[in-house]
């Protein structure tokens, strides 16, 4: 049965990865909650998901979701279990790799991985347009005053 | 310069020399969130037209601004480096540019340097908005200040394509300074560029529109 994934989440509670995707026979969208077992906060995150996308029953529906997205997912799961909520450990994620890559010159391939990675934070403070406090026309002042401090991006060598 | 554009031969550009057309692009460097800001203004459901031999994704967008509708073609491009070749077209009569960077990774802001003074090589008074996206990372970049757009005298959004913080407010200011920089030009260059685009007789593409545009300036 072909399979679009659309997205890819995690739930703690119980611990499992959730998976929406398409049958692209009916073109019907799905979920799919995957229980991710004999895993603690000392588990390895890359050898669980891997185990996961070789998994006998569940690994092909996720053929086209990337282990890298698996492996952060599973951190987050791990993050949790060790006390961290998910922005703490989105941020320590985020730090684990340099931040001043220069995304211009990476490959497609490369870059979509990247994307997918800032997808976890986009997602994560999405409004909705369903969500009941959605509003379209967001409009937020930020004032500027004398005490704005100036960003320290500002203070390094090349002038602009 | 007008026989070094790069023509794509899919859009006919002539069409925004029309008083209810405009035409804005977004630059800044990859993964900075330019497709996420016009999917949050355009909201979902939308479908753009995607050109990807030209790293480009053109999104439609009709309003009606003083009582009369206006036509907006959203240029969002690709800010990878091997479409360097293609930004010619994208900035080819551009009425307005919303630059963006993302707050959470400094050499987007480092590079938008390179953005503008690219963009003023082609278009030297077309209105630029400075974009500061991705403020949900982290609100406290919001007390900072982002010394760039000053310098330049450029207006300057703090905006979050995730919580919707101030998108709609930048693409309806970027529509409306689009529309009277159109109407007020004064740009000597616009009057320039129609002139030499008419008397385009040394055009180094061989393409069939080359031919046709080469005849007319006979």
């Amino acid at each position: 049965m072909p399979i679009i994934a659309k997205r890819c989440g995690i739930k703690f509670d119980p611990p499992s990865v959730i998976l929406i995707y398409e049958d692209e026979h009916t073109n019907k969208l799905r979920k799919r909650v995957i229980p991710v077992r004999s895993f603690s906060q000392f588990s390895d995150c890359s050898r669980a998901a891997e185990r996961l996308k070789h998994h006998s029953r569940h690994g092909h529906y996720l053929d086209s979701v990337s282990l890298e997205q698996l492996v952060r997912l599973h951190t987050v799961l791990r993050d949790h279990l060790r006390g961290l909520s998910v922005e703490e450990s989105l941020r320590e994620q985020r730090h684990s790799h340099t931040h001043d890559d220069d995304l211009n010159k990476l490959s497609d391939e490369e870059l979509n991985r990247r994307k997918a990675e800032m997808d976890v934070l986009f997602e994560l403070n999405r409004r909705h347009k369903d969500d009941p406090d959605f509003v379209y026309d967001l409009e937020v002042e930020f004032p500027e005053n004398s005490v704005r401090e100036t960003c320290s991006w500002d203070h390094s060598d090349e002038e602009f | 310069m007008a026989g070094d554009m790069k023509r794509i031969p899919e859009l006919e550009q002539e069409k925004y020399d029309s008083d209810e057309q405009v035409k804005i692009i977004c630059l800044g460097d990859s993964a900075v969130g330019k497709s996420k800001l016009m999917e949050r203004f355009l909201m979902d459901g939308y479908r753009p037209q995607q050109l990807s031999t030209y790293a480009l994704t053109l999104y439609k967008y009709s309003t009606t601004i003083n009582g009369k509708s206006v036509l907006v073609d959203f240029w969002d491009t690709a800010g990878q480096e091997r479409f360097q070749s293609m930004h010619p077209s994208y900035y080819h009569k551009a009425h307005a540019c919303i630059m963006v960077f993302d707050v959470q990774r400094k050499v987007t802001y480092k590079n938008l340097s390179n953005w503008y003074k690219e963009l003023r090589e082609y278009r030297p008074e077309i209105p630029c908005l400075v974009v500061a996206n991705k403020i949900d990372a982290d609100m406290r970049v919001t007390q900072k200040s982002f010394n760039f757009a000053k310098k330049q005298g450029l207006p300057f959004y703090f905006v979050s394509a995730a919580d919707g913080t101030n998108v709609v407010k930048v693409f309806k200011d970027a529509i409306n300074m689009a529309l009277s920089y159109k109407k007020n030009s004064s740009d000597f260059m616009d009057v320039v560029m129609r002139e030499l685009e008419n008397f385009d007789l040394e055009g180094k593409e061989e393409s069939a529109d080359e031919d046709e545009e080469e005849g007319r300036a006979d």
